[in-house]
Parts: C-alpha cells; structure tokens; sequence
C-alpha cells in the first residue's frame, strides 16, 4: 500500500517538479520573440524637433531599431558601441533610436552630452514597443530590407554581435 | 531612415486640427506641439472585431477581465490589471482601446501573443505539454481520494486483527491488556 502511494506521489509531483524547474528558469528577457523571421511592424515617429521618420515595409537599407532609455544604466553603456556602429555603417545601415518610457528635457540632455548614433524617435503610449514585444531597455532589433526582423538583442549591444548580423546582411 | 519635412509635420498638424479628432495623447507629444496619428502604421489585428463595442461601466468592466489574462512583462507573476508600472499602464490603455472598438478576448490576447509570445497569457492554453498544468491538479485530487478511501477502510478489516490476535508470540502481552482495560 505504501509502495503503491508513493509511486503514485512521485508520479504526479515529479512531472510538476519539473515543469516549475523549467518555467521558473526562464528570463522573460531571455524568451525568443516570436517577431523573429517575421514582418517587421511599420511605423512613424517623430524625433524631439518634429521631423518624422518612418520604418516602411521594405526599407532601402538595413534597419537597427534600438529602444532605449536615458533612466536605463545598460543603454548608458552600448552608446558607444551604435555611436560606432552608426559611424561604421553610414550610408549601409540605418540606426533609429526609439525612446522608451522618458522625457523630452532628459533625452535632449542625453543627447546633448552623449552625442547621438541616429534620430531618438518618440513613441507615444508605447505602442510601437508593446508592438515589438518589448520589456524593457535596451532592446534591438535588425530589420532586413525585405521588412523582416532578423534578429532581437537583449541587454547590451556588443560590436561582435553588431558586425556578425549586419555582415550577413551587407 | 526617411526623414520628413517639418513642412509635413504641419500638414500633419493642420490635417488633425481641420478634423478635430481627438486620439490619446502623449505628454511627451504634447510638450513638443505634435499631434498624433503617429505610432504604428501597421494595423494592430488583421481581422474585424469580432463583437460590439463597449463605452461606460461595461468598458471599465470588460478592460478589468481582460488584462487580468495578461502577463504584465516586467512584473513576478502579476497581471497587467494588477500592476503599476508603466508598460502594464500602456498596455492596459490599448487593451481598453481594443474592447471599446469591439475587439473579443481571443483577439486582444491574439494581439499581445503575437508580440510576446504565449508567455504572456496568465493562463496557458490546455494543449500539449500545457495540458500537465490542468489535468495534474485533478489527477492529484482523484489520487488522494482513492488513498483516503482505501487507507481508511484497511484497519478495519478482520484480517488484520486476526492476524494479531493468532500470534502466539503477542497472547501474554494481549493478556495483560484485556486485564487493564478490563475485558
């Protein structure tokens, strides 16, 4: 009878055991996105002076979107990295900077001391960043020209993982 | 990218003022004297809603359902009708957007899913290794009344005391225990 109990228990509580081990290991951060291989979503923002910008369904170049934050310490660190990337790819990769969760004063500020790798778009409710599933900053993605996204970092950007994917793409 | 005039900005401007809509600001947009629509031009879902739309007490209602199935993504296991922060804030406004233009349940976690993955359903959906989930807790309850019901009747059974009573080994101190108790 108590063999018989306890092989029953282990039977439904070590399945459970391990479905909670595997779940519980997660990084939301760390889950691929789904938008990977897919279209990337279009949209139009604007930058602090009002110009517009536009990602269209097939970009003329490859496009890095990078959602980005002056509150966020990690966004503080991967500047240098799309300041140089930026500078490395003109005229090959387009950089759109999407300002996620901030103020006007402070991104101008930022902007002002830092310098900028590409226009710091506005996005207003967060609708394009709840669009590309984001959860936090930084996050990037790589836009091919045929308008899908190739690739998703999260967390800082490293100049390895900026050559490798902009390679395959040049 | 594809950098617009401030000529086109205007336009923008005049277009929206001329039509007198009135779409969610932004203080952020606000500040610099921009108008929405600006945002995504890609449709949110490809399909029509699916039922009528809501205003009033039933929107505040049917909004407070919904984004209780949704995973606020920066939270521990809290639903973005539960949560502060300001991504679980957004997306509740969208959400709340969606019903009143009569977008169903399906379709709104639809919407967030195809973003976020299946991660961001509080609720799994009961198919595949998902079905672990549902059917483990019932599973565990059958099993503990078949144990309860067999454990509780064995004691009783005669076999077991007559199985003690016919040690001839145990029938002095058996003895000594009928004499106590006085039987």
């Amino acid at each position: 009878m108590n063999r018989v109990a306890l092989i029953l228990g282990a039977l439904l509580v070590l399945p459970l055991l391990i479905f909670l081990a595997i779940s519980f290991r997660y990084d939301p951060r760390a889950i691929d996105s789904p938008l990977v291989g897919k279209a990337a979503p279009t949209f139009s923002l604007a930058d602090l002076d009002g110009h517009v910008y536009q990602l269209p369904e097939s970009p003329a170049r490859p496009v890095v979107i990078n959602f980005w934050a002056t509150w966020c310490q990690p966004c503080i660190v991967e500047h240098p990295v799309l300041l140089a990337g930026a500078r490395r790819y003109a005229g090959r990769v387009d950089f759109l900077g999407i300002v996620y969760q901030d103020k006007p004063q402070l991104i101008r500020e930022f902007v002002a001391q830092r310098g900028a790798w590409g226009p710091s778009l506005l996005d207003p409710g967060s609708e394009v960043a709840i669009a590309y599933g984001v959860y936090g900053a930084p996050e990037t993605f790589v836009v091919s020209t045929d308008g899908t996204i190739v690739e998703r970092i999260t967390g800082v950007v490293t100049p390895q993982a900026l050559e490798q994917i902009l390679g395959g793409l040049l | 990218m594809r950098p617009r005039h401030p000529i086109a900005v205007l336009v923008l401007l005049l277009s929206v003022a001329v039509a007198g809509t009135g779409t969610a600001q932004d203080p952020a947009y606000d500040a610099l004297g921009l108008r929405p629509p600006l945002g995504l031009d890609s449709p949110k879902l490809d399909e029509p809603p699916a039922e009528t739309p809501l205003e009033g007490d039933e929107l505040d209602r049917r909004t407070e359902e919904i984004t209780s199935l949704i995973r606020c993504p920066v939270c521990q296991g809290l639903s973005v009708a539960d949560s502060p922060t300001d991504l679980a804030l957004a997306m509740k406004a969208e959400a709340r957007q969606l019903i009143a233009a009569g977008y169903s349940e399906d379709q709104i976690l639809s919407y967030f899913e195809r973003s976020y993955g299946e991660f961001i359903r509080l609720s799994p959906r009961a198919e595949g290794f998902n079905l672990l989930v549902w059917l483990a807790p019932i599973l565990a309850v059958l099993v503990g009344v078949w144990l309860v019901a067999t454990r509780v009747r064995t004691p009783r059974s005669a076999t077991e005391e007559t199985s003690v009573e016919s040690d001839p080994e145990l029938e002095p101190y058996l003895e000594i225990v009928r004499r106590e108790v006085g039987s």
